[in-house]
């Protein structure tokens, strides 16, 4: 790692001076090395700073009013009466809850229609434009019609979110299932691998990184048309949270339950990427 | 920085109100709010409404040069709210508990009169068994929380016996209300007369009507102004008042009720609907403007309420908020103090 990286410094080419003057030059390379790297990791966090600091400035001039956009002292206590009296937690338990679930199920769903639609031609011509035409209509417009046939309980929002996770994930894995390259599908059967072990073997390993950015794709989909199902016809949530805070006025409350939506976002970005890497390592392991 | 900012601003009003009283004391427009119903261009079904279309504010302010600009919110109480946080009304007519919700969380506003009227209905699922509000114990109920219908749906529960306990409490919005008593997910709704048209397509019968059954829990709030605003322009908060008074003067008379059907009709509901639903309605009592007795009453029952179900974080106080002095000046300018006789605190008004 660290002779590799060496040659991606500036003016450190891979030249043989360069190499014998290393042992001197090693501690303020190092020192310039970390700098960087402090510099990269500060990098994501700018355009937050640079909002709160707007955020900060607007209140204290009182550009807004302060009922329309309390200051960010205000949220802060706000964040911390919810979080202590734990109405912050179950809020956000029960909207992870329901998306762990719509995941759960939607996704195995969308993977396996998406099969059957990359490897079937005529599933494809059959299926996929009643499947797009569903696909189209979004969350907010099945509502209405899911209220009147399943009610106003979970079922509904779990519904909503199968189909949320189903679309995306079926699309990437039939898109995924195309785009393994023809001569892999040949070495399968070259090699007289049973059509079981060239899935396991050949397509499968191939097919992951798109699955997974279809699978990334889906749960942050399904997360969105959450919020929008909890502030629509829910009582408890992140979306409700919301909706709640802007009945009561308390503008602070709608921020946090933002921050809320957010940080729970990236969250789930971060461990679908943590999991499509540990996969990709034992993939790469096994094949 | 912040209190040199106010320093100025008041200032500048100061300075500002100031030139307005040289040039007689009128604002050049004046903007009203009003809770309002339909698709396209809302409008409203209370007094604020029938001040509007028949102009008794407008005739206030003839020859003066003065521009009134009515708009009816779609988004009810906390969208008023949101507009009197901005600025853009100066004075609006909505809900009880959105009244206190606002000016709890700091906005400057002032009662000027009382806004009542609001018919509350209760329908139950058909087949569900339920005759009268004592059978709803143990049953799913439907309403939107932190509005007025929330207040008048406890209270009619506690006028027959029942506390919030014994019910499951769902908190919905209206559309979603219709759709879930229709689905069979809850077995009884509180609300207005929105919900009539499920008892024609049978799918619900009504088994509450505030203006037929407790007269004490009909719906009611109040006709705000900002502070601001009524600091800056005494004489136009006067005339807009007067012009307010003679409207619900207007509405007291038996002979204008078809007449004011027609005019909320325009919010899209059927005139045949708003007869129906007004059927046990005495105008007279039901859009009595003044701040007595009864609206103290009222409105010491809408804020513990709202502490008890933590809606506000702080209390207000009723008496440094109502300013009755205008009402006052307006019943005896019109001569109309003999519309409203004073009514007895207690008991239905």
């Amino acid at each position: 790692m660290s002779d590799l990286s060496v040659s991606t410094v500036p003016g450190q080419g891979a030249a043989p001076l360069a190499r014998r003057a290393r042992p001197a030059r090693q501690p303020a390379l190092r020192r310039a090395r970390t700098l960087q790297r402090a510099a990269f990791r500060a990098l994501p966090w700018l355009s937050p700073l640079a909002g709160l600091l707007l955020w900060q400035l607007a209140a204290e001039c009182a550009l807004v009013s302060e009922h329309i956009l309390p200051a960010p002292g205000r949220v802060l206590a706000t964040l911390g009466e919810l979080s202590h009296s734990g109405e912050l937690w179950s809020a956000a338990r029960i909207s992870l809850w329901r998306l762990t679930v719509g995941l759960l199920i939607g996704a195995p769903l969308g993977f396996l229609f998406g099969l059957l639609l990359g490897a079937s031609p005529r599933a494809e011509d059959w299926l996929g434009p009643s499947f797009r035409a569903i696909a189209a209509v979004p969350a907010l417009g099945w509502i209405p019609v899911l209220i009147l046939l399943v009610g106003i309980d979970e079922v509904l929002k779990v519904i909503i979110l199968i189909k949320a996770c189903f679309v995306p994930v079926a699309i990437a894995s039939r898109d995924a299932w195309r785009a393994v390259p023809a001569r892999y599908a040949e070495l399968g059967r070259v090699l007289g691998l049973s059509p079981l072990r060239q899935l396991w073997r050949i397509r499968l390993p191939a097919m992951v990184p798109t699955l997974f950015s279809g699978l990334r794709l889906a749960s942050g989909q399904a997360f969105v048309s959450l919020v929008t199902c909890e502030m629509l016809a829910a009582t408890d949530g992140l979306g409700y949270l919301m909706v709640w805070g802007r009945t009561l006025f308390q503008m602070d409350l709608v921020i946090v339950g933002m921050i809320a939506v957010g940080s729970a976002g990236i969250a789930l970005d971060r461990l679908l990427r943590g999991g499509e890497r540990a996969l990709r390592a034992r993939m790469g392991d096994d094949g | 920085m912040f209190r040199k900012f106010t320093v100025l601003s008041a200032l500048a009003a100061a300075l500002m109100s100031g030139a307005a009283a040289i040039a007689g004391g009128l604002p050049q427009e004046i903007r009203f709010g009003d809770v309002g119903f339909g698709f396209g261009k809302p409008f409203g079904v209370g007094l604020l409404a029938i001040a509007d279309a028949k102009g008794f504010i407008a005739e206030e302010f003839k020859g003066t040069g003065v521009k009134l600009d009515w708009t009816y919110f779609t988004g009810t109480g906390p969208a008023i709210n949101e507009a009197f946080a901005n600025g853009q009304v100066d004075f609006a007519s909505y809900g009880a508990v959105p009244n206190i919700v606002g000016a709890a969380n700091g906005l400057d506003t002032v009662i000027v009169a009382s806004t009542q009227g609001t018919n509350i209905f209760a329908v139950a699922r058909t087949g569900s068994g339920i005759e009268s509000l004592a059978d709803l114990k143990g049953k799913r109920v439907a309403l939107q929380k932190a509005t007025i219908i929330h207040w008048a749906a406890l209270e009619a529960l506690r006028h027959a016996g029942l506390s919030e306990k014994d019910i499951t409490l769902i908190d919905l919005k209206n559309a979603d209300q219709l759709a879930a008593i229709s689905a069979g997910s809850v077995d009884a709704v509180f609300g207005a007369d929105f919900l009539l048209p499920l008892e024609q397509k049978g799918v619900a019968k009504v088994v509450f009507s505030s203006a037929r059954d407790d007269r004490e829990v009909s719906g009611f709030g109040g006709f705000l102004v900002s502070r601001q605003f009524r600091d800056a322009y005494p004489e136009a908060t006067q005339k807009v008042v007067d012009g307010y008074v003679r409207a619900a003067a207007w509405l007291a008379d038996p002979a204008n009720r078809e007449e004011a059907f027609r005019i909320w009709n325009r919010a899209g509901t059927p005139v045949d609907l708003i007869r129906r639903s007004n059927a046990d309605t005495d105008f007279r009592q039901a859009y009595d403007p003044r701040l007595d007795a009864v609206f103290e009453q009222r409105f010491a029952s809408a804020l513990a309420f709202t502490r008890a179900q933590k809606l506000t974080r702080k209390t207000l106080d009723l008496a440094a908020w109502a300013d009755g002095r205008f009402l006052a000046k307006s019943l005896e300018d019109e001569g109309l103090a003999a519309v409203w006789p004073d009514r007895p605190a207690t008991g239905t008004n």
